[in-house]
């Protein structure tokens, strides 16, 4: 089995025709960790790009989970055995120039654990992940008004957050891109079993390495460091998770006037979906209203405006609020003539809003579980089968 | 058991009463429909049912163009669960069905204005109003 045991091997021969014994180069709890987190990623790439709204939480739970593997990952890093170790990666950056040389040439170097273009690259992709963790929950509190920020975060800091949040998760496709090439390259160039060695742990060595000086695990050490990093992370956000979300407004009151009349022909509308100009304009034109005549008498139609008023939408700071307070300048009574709704349901069948149960575009309530509370959750939107053919355009 | 029968029999009897109530409720709208359309006819014989179905089933003209008849919304069966064209159910027209039907004056006033401006364009007259409810009522 041994060959040429006490010649090196010269940096550009193929390891895998010299290197003779093996070892397990990846612990267990590493191996764990790029499974787990190339699982999680997948999940959160799917329902990130792909949707649909509504399996907004498996893409919470994954990046959760994206987020908690990183930070364990890093924990690993102070207390795992020898190649988890983050000074054996960050040490690796050092033969960097050397590695981009041999990679030129098509001919690198066979370096143990983390070669220096691939610890680079772990380094890269372990921080655009926290980023990327990072940016989703503050997406997750401005703009959907949930999670452990929403109390405390703006929709405007939320939406801006989501620019990062998407323009990462595109640069994180091209870096697993550039992960693959990397790994399937040096499989090719130096005929070392990486996808295999990641899933057993074991890799070949050449038979000089001086095996005494590999660092083992610290598991005990690493349970201390994970429970301090867990307490340190949740301190600070534990008192804010119980606050009340910002600007979440408040649900329309069944029994209500503006739920009795308003409600008698349609779902009663939250008040946080127009802006006060647009509610003034309906209530000034109740007989030509959406093609019926919805006639009020005074007293009643005046107090529906005051709740209309008090409520519209420049009074709430959720994303339907947000967005739908930007009316379609030619069409200002009709939510469904803006940008923001037309984004939101395009991809939707037509006949969806034409036959039973839904029946029309104004039927918000029948897929929003929660429109009466003005939220709009993307976890709350349930789209009905279509009972009927209806007459479609 | 006994107190089971009683409590079987108050029920039945406020049941009962409340039905008697309703309908005293609609045939007081009813009077006052009748009072209406003698001033406005004085050969006015009465309300009839057959003319409130046909008025009920007629596709109109002059109203709204999503709403040429009752039954757009309301559907040819006035047993039958209506949908409004925002897609909000509604109730069975069917004083069977939905026994508080036309009981409260408000609310019919309130109807009738709204719902003969959508189908017919204009106000509907003291006799439709009254066939309509003759017709509703004894299904």
């Amino acid at each position: 089995m041994t060959l040429n045991t006490n010649q090196r091997p010269a940096a550009s021969e193929p390891m895998g025709q010299i290197a003779t014994s093996r070892a397990r180069i990846w612990d267990l709890p590493t191996r764990a960790f790029h499974w787990l987190l190339v699982l999680a990623v997948i999940i959160a790439a799917k329902t990130g790009f792909f949707g649909p709204a509504n399996s907004l939480d498996w893409h919470l739970w994954s990046g959760y989970a994206i987020g908690a593997l990183i930070v364990f990952r890093f924990v690993w890093g102070l207390f795992g055995s020898e190649f988890s170790r983050l000074d054996r990666l960050f040490g690796a950056l050092r033969q960097l120039p050397e590695h981009a040389g041999g990679l030129l040439r098509l001919r690198p170097k066979h370096y143990l654990g983390h070669n220096p273009a691939g610890s680079l690259m772990i380094i890269a992709l372990a921080l655009v992940l926290l980023a990327i963790t990072a940016t989703g929950i503050i997406v997750l509190g401005g703009v959907e008004k949930q999670g452990v920020l929403a109390a405390v975060t703006s929709y405007d800091l939320g939406h801006l957050a989501k620019g990062a949040h998407q323009l990462l998760a595109y640069l994180l496709m091209a870096m697993i891109v550039g992960h693959l090439v990397g790994v399937f390259g040096e499989i090719l160039l130096l005929r070392v079993p990486l996808v295999r060695g990641m899933i057993t742990g074991w890799l070949p060595v050449p038979s000089d390495t001086l095996r005494s000086k590999w660092r083992p695990a610290r598991p005990m050490l690493a349970l201390l460091g994970a429970g301090f990093a867990v307490i340190a992370i949740g301190a600070p956000l534990l008192p804010l998770s119980g606050l009340p979300a910002h600007g979440v407004p408040t649900p329309v009151v069944a029994g209500s006037t503006y739920a009795k009349e308003c409600g008698a022909c349609h779902w009663s509308f939250h008040p946080s979906l127009l802006p006060k100009a647009s509610w003034k304009l309906i209530m000034s034109s109740l007989d030509q209203h959406f093609g019926d005549d919805a006639s009020l008498p005074e007293k009643s139609a005046a107090k529906i405006s005051g709740y209309l008023q008090a409520n519209a939408a420049e009074t709430a700071d959720t994303e339907p609020a947000n967005r739908l307070r930007d009316v379609n300048p030619d069409d200002p009574t009709r939510i469904t003539k803006t940008q923001f709704w037309q984004r939101q349901h395009h991809e939707l069948a037509s006949n969806l809003f034409t036959n039973a149960p839904v029946k029309s575009k104004a039927n918000c309530a029948a897929c929003h579980r929660d429109a009466l509370t003005g939220h709009f959750d993307d976890q709350a939107i349930d789209i009905p089968q279509s009972t009927q053919t209806g007459d479609s355009p | 058991m006994k107190r089971l029968t009683i409590v079987l029999a108050l029920a039945s009897l406020s049941l009962g009463a409340g039905f008697a109530f309703a309908d005293a409720k609609r045939d007081a709208i009813l009077a006052d429909l009748t009072a209406q359309s003698k001033t406005a006819d004085s050969a006015f014989a009465g309300f009839d049912a057959a003319r409130g179905k046909a008025f009920f089933l007629a596709s109109q003209s002059g109203g709204k163009p999503d709403t040429p008849s009752c039954t757009t919304c309301h559907t040819k069966d006035p047993n039958a669960k209506g949908q409004s064209r925002a897609g909000k159910e509604i109730a069975p027209m069917a004083v069977s069905k939905t026994p508080d039907r036309f009981t409260d004056p408000e609310k019919v006033a309130k109807w009738f204005l709204r719902n003969c401006s959508s189908v017919l364009g204009r106000e509907c007259t003291a006799a439709e109003k009254g066939d309509f409810i003759t017709y509703l009522a004894g299904l």
